[in-house]
């Protein structure tokens, strides 16, 4: 597989700064920092705890806004929306895996898979296909009508992450995806998102703590004292 | 909004039941409230309206005189010299049927031949066979509804009259009406020559007008001619305060009910912020979210309001008979005690219902639609934000009581008193969450000597504040609201037991049976008054006749006295001197009025009383206001003789005797009866029976508000239930984090135990003192603007202990599902559920 070039940015972040107050004191994220990642890029995502690292994929999703400095996706600078136009855009085109999986225990296996379509409008019996397909992929499918509750840690994460890519996305930010599944478990996940990385082309950021894992990514960056670098060897 | 989105936020109340039952139940038995005031009031609005058109009929004005009504040689003149045509006479009272004293009969005797335009659709419904002559054909005869058979017994004193059905009144409008001929009335209700008024038919427009203005000026100066319908509203005014207390009351508890529901959906908000979270992380808007809430509430509140709708039903059909019972004990007589299902009640109650629901969802919806995407917010982070919010909390809250104030200093308006108490009840609540933070606090030292479970419940109540506050802050509400409506009625009681017992300070009161039946039209015979005053070991004889006669077109009464010197000691003045303001009084010229009088009319001493007398108005002069709780609509007192002169009427209704010091009084009734009794018959009673008939009445008519009392009580242990269970319930993973460290159920029963027995601690302490400023405002502002009545203001201090127990009891009982559900779950289950 090709890498792409930086020069082909797909995600483009600059002079970006974050800091949070913690009591009287400001505890600064980020500083000056800059990256790019081109389209189709795996990247893993390493630091310390407390890096900043969730931060990070959490400025990328919108679902949190920098102090200073430019975010842009595909062009769009994310800063430039209103509240409610990243909330579409995150809807559309951005997927999200946690490491606590945060399925909806309030829906089943198969709706959780459907929501995103839904809140996408994508209803056409072409989609509906695609998530049984999905369901199928992920070897979930007699368990369609169960309520994640009744799912084993890996059946939860292999859901999370068919939901997170059901309405294909630009970009799948993934915060520690095997962090809290076991080592074999974890390794089938890995595969899995390798693999649907193969087959969609889908730009993925990945939060890992884990340096085998990072070294089948496309590219590792560690976060550090509020700066990036590429380890990639 | 996708049916994903909504399934996902629906499966949560549907997946708590107990949470869901108890929320739709608050909500129910908020509208409930709500609704059963709402219909016994239309009932009772529509039963006077049925009593008084049935009597009303087509007439548009009526030709009325005094306390003795119009001799019936004024309608000859007014047909035969007049030629006046469209005129028809009646006479109409109650009566009790034989041994039933408390189920009234109205009376109405009517002349057949001049009924023709009047009364056709209620004498004659179906346009058949009903001939009203048949009541000229027969002696005693009567057209009454087939519920009271073939005949009727009715009892006037010692009088006793059968009246014999000679027609059917068929429909429920006719409810406990009979209709004889004019003489027959008379007879029964002892108005030999005089009728109770005449009606008339005038034309619309100038004709009419001119006609009334030609019959004024034709009318002797005691007999006046009045628009009907007006007269009606009058009367139907009378019971207009005690209708909107009733309707207050039940908004106060919808109020409850609403507290409870933010409290249930905010709960509910708070126990989803993950899920919330995750659906904004998955692109859900912060619109759809909103609605999504706000829907739920809708839906939540739909059907709290169809249970509610039910319950209210049921609870209206029993409210409707104390209401009717007060009515008739306290303004008017409603013989028709039908039971109404009035469509606008129910769409009222429906709508605010919902409205209350939606409002208290509002809050929490927005709570939702600002849920940072991706559970990012921590729990310490939610709590610290509440933590920090404390300030505002105190700020909002005194605001709140700050405008409260300002609206009572404003305007003094029911209305607008209404409105003060319901801002000072918000200032309360949201002092409340600030005031829990403080009673930790000081809880703090000495939960310190006690042991961990101890300090961890403690510790937790603040810790927990986005759903201790506010749960806390809903109990205090429906506590304070049961605190302040008992210390007022306590309070009010209290004042008349000692008003009652300082004017009823004579020995024994003597009144002609028919009295004890509402009919003050009997009177004291001569002989019999003269009997009293010789009879040995009487010392003073005091003399009472009760007239109505209206003030600016409002009905008060007329008390007519002569007063023993130590009858007058009964009366508090609480305006004019003592002194001057009897000696005023003796002359005749000069009026005491009651407080409630002076209060609605704006009158003071000095001022001048325009009454209408048999020779037309005639000026009096105020010498005093005195304290009196006897009627809300007020009183005048006048002196005997001076009431004589003006009113020509020399009837006394009762007397009060005053016993030469040492007489024993049992002999001395005894002694009265014995040369009293041959005479006339009697009611001779110690003052203690009356006074005690007075409080039965009183305690009949509070009957209702100890009913919504009680409900608003029933709303609070919902809300305790539904809002204490939650919290626990929601600490499901906690329990079994510390179960799995190593604490046993017991130990965990005890730590859910101290939590919620500390919040009902809590929300009991805080109801006592709001409690006790909600009755000073019941007492001071509303009671005053409702009635004119100053009040005392005493409590039980038992009542906190009272409240402090019920509300520490409801919050045990709150705890104890969560406790078993912990007991029976085992914590792999608990924590894997999470």
């Amino acid at each position: 597989m090709q890498t792409p070039t930086p020069a082909l940015a797909f995600v483009s972040i600059g002079n970006l700064s974050k800091d949070y107050a913690e009591g009287d004191k400001k505890r600064t994220i980020f500083k000056d920092m800059n990256l790019e990642i081109g389209r189709g890029e795996f990247v893993a995502l390493l630091g310390q705890s407390g890096s900043g690292k969730s931060t990070l994929l959490n400025l990328l999703g919108g679902i949190d806004l920098p102090d200073a400095g430019t975010i842009r996706i595909e062009d769009r600078s994310l800063a430039a929306l209103t509240e409610s136009e990243r909330t579409r855009f995150r809807r559309r085109h951005i997927g999200f895996v946690f490491q606590f999986f945060n399925l909806i225990p309030t829906l089943t296996v198969q709706e959780n898979l459907l929501l995103p379509l839904e809140l996408n409008g994508l209803t056409t019996e072409a989609e509906q296909h695609r998530a049984t397909e999905l369901l199928a992929y992920i070897k979930l499918s007699d368990r369609r009508d169960s309520f994640p509750e009744r799912l084993s840690g890996g059946e939860q994460q292999r859901l999370a992450i068919a939901r997170a890519i059901v309405h294909r996305p630009l970009l799948l930010l993934a915060d520690e995806p095997t962090g809290n599944l076991d080592t074999a478990t974890g390794e089938r996940i890995l595969e899995l998102l390798l693999d649907l990385h193969h087959q969609t082309a889908t730009t993925i950021i990945m939060v890992t703590h884990s340096h085998e894992v990072a070294a089948r990514a496309d590219r590792a960056l560690y976060l550090e004292s509020g700066q990036i670098r590429d380890i990639t060897r | 909004m996708t049916p994903l989105l909504w399934r996902a936020l629906l499966r949560h109340p549907l997946r708590h039941p107990w949470q869901l039952g108890l929320s739709i139940l608050g909500i129910a038995l908020g509208v409930a409230v709500v609704l059963a005031v709402d219909l016994a009031n239309a009932s009772a609005r529509r039963s006077f309206e049925l009593t008084m058109n049935r009597v009303t009929g087509h007439a548009t004005h009526q030709l009325v005189g005094g306390p003795a009504g119009i001799p019936e040689t004024l309608y000859r003149d007014l047909r035969v010299e007049r030629g006046f045509r469209f005129a028809a006479p009646v006479v109409t009272g109650y009566l009790p049927k034989m041994n039933q004293p408390g189920q009234l009969l109205q009376i109405l005797g009517i002349d057949p031949f001049a009924e023709g335009p009047f009364r056709a659709a209620i004498t004659n419904p179906t346009g058949g066979s009903l001939d009203l002559r048949s009541l000229l054909q027969q002696p005693d005869a009567a057209l009454m509804p087939p519920a009271l058979g073939a005949a009727v017994t009715l009892q006037r004193g010692h009088q006793s009259f059968t009246l014999k059905s000679v027609g059917v009144l068929d429909g429920p409008e006719m409810e406990g009406l009979l209709i004889t001929d004019i003489s027959t009335a008379q007879s029964l209700l002892g108005l030999s020559g005089r009728l109770s008024h005449v009606d008339l038919i005038l034309p619309d427009g100038p004709t009419g007008e001119r006609l009334a203005r030609e019959l004024r000026a034709w009318l002797p100066s005691s007999f006046r001619v009045e628009n009907a319908a007006g007269r009606n509203q009058a009367t139907a005014d009378l019971s207009a305060a005690f209708s909107l207390n009733l309707t207050a009351m039940s908004l106060l508890a919808l109020v409850v009910g609403a507290f409870l529901i933010y409290n249930a959906i905010s709960f509910s908000v708070v126990q989803r912020r993950s899920l919330l979270g995750m659906l904004r992380a998955l692109g859900a808007t912060r619109g759809e979210l909103f609605l999504g809430v706000l829907g739920e509430a809708l839906l939540l509140g739909i059907a709290g309001v169809l249970l509610g709708g039910l319950l209210g039903l049921w609870l209206g059909s029993g409210l409707v008979q104390l209401v009717t019972r007060t009515i008739n004990d306290l303004y008017y007589t409603v013989s028709v005690r039908e039971f109404l299902i009035d469509p606008w009640s129910l769409g009222k109650g429906a709508a605010l219902g919902i409205l209350a629901t939606l409002a208290a969802a509002w809050l929490p919806a927005r709570e939702a639609a600002n849920a940072p995407p991706g559970a990012a917010l921590s729990r310490t982070h939610l709590e610290s934000r509440w933590q920090a919010a404390v300030p505002r909390w105190v700020f909002a809250g005194l605001a709140c009581l700050g405008s409260g104030g300002l609206i009572f200093s404003l305007s003094d308006s029911l209305i607008a008193g209404f409105s003060g108490v319901f801002l000072l009840i918000f200032g309360c609540a949201l002092l409340t969450p600030p005031a829990v933070v403080y009673f930790v606090r000081l809880n703090q030292p000495l939960v310190g000597r006690l042991n961990l479970i101890a300090r961890m419940a403690n510790r937790d109540v603040a810790r927990h504040l986005s759903r201790t506050g506010i749960a806390v802050a809903a109990l205090m509400v429906a506590f304070a609201t049961t605190v302040g409506v008992g210390v007022m009625v306590d309070s009010f009681r209290g004042g008349v037991a000692i008003w009652i017992k300082d004017l009823l300070n004579a020995d024994l009161y003597i009144a002609p049976i028919g009295v004890e039946g509402g009919d003050h039209a009997e009177v004291l015979q001569a002989t019999t008054l003269a009997a009293l005053r010789t009879t040995p070991g009487v010392a003073a004889v005091s003399t009472y006749r009760r007239a109505s006669t209206e003030l600016n077109g409002r009905p008060v009464q007329l008390i007519a006295t002569e007063l023993a010197p130590a009858a007058q000691a009964g009366y508090h003045l609480i305006a004019g001197q003592g002194t001057t303001a009897w000696r005023a009084f003796q002359t005749g010229e000069s009026v005491l009025i009651s407080e409630p009088l002076a209060y609605r009319q704006r009158l003071s001493v000095g001022d001048a009383l325009p009454l209408m007398t048999a020779d037309g108005l005639h000026q009096f002069t105020i010498a005093g206001i005195y304290l009196d709780y006897g009627s809300e609509h007020g009183r005048i007192l006048i002196q005997r003789a001076s009431y004589e002169r003006y009113w020509r009427d020399t009837g006394i209704g009762s007397a009060a005797v005053f016993a030469v010091p040492g007489e024993n009084l049992a002999t001395l009734r005894a002694r009265l009866q014995e040369n009293l009794g041959p005479l006339q018959p009697l009611m001779i009673r110690p003052n203690r029976d009356i006074q005690a008939r007075t409080l039965e009445i009183f305690d009949r008519t509070f009957t209702i508000t100890q009913v919504l009392r009680l409900l608003a009580i029933l709303v609070a242990v919902v809300g305790v239930l539904s809002a204490l269970s939650a919290l626990q319930l929601e600490r499901a993973r906690e329990f079994a984090v510390l179960r799995a460290t190593g604490m046993t159920s017991r130990e965990i029963g005890l730590l859910v135990s101290l939590q919620t027995g500390f919040m009902g601690a809590v929300a009991g302490l805080l109801a006592f003192p709001v409690g006790l400023l909600l009755a000073a405002v019941l007492i001071f502002v509303i009671n005053r603007r409702a009635f004119g009545w100053s009040l005392p203001y005493h409590f039980d201090p038992w009542l906190l202990l009272e409240t402090l127990t019920l509300a520490i009891l409801a919050a045990l009982l709150a705890g104890l599902y969560p406790i078993w559900r912990m007991a029976h779950t085992q914590p792999a289950d608990a924590l894997r559920a999470e």
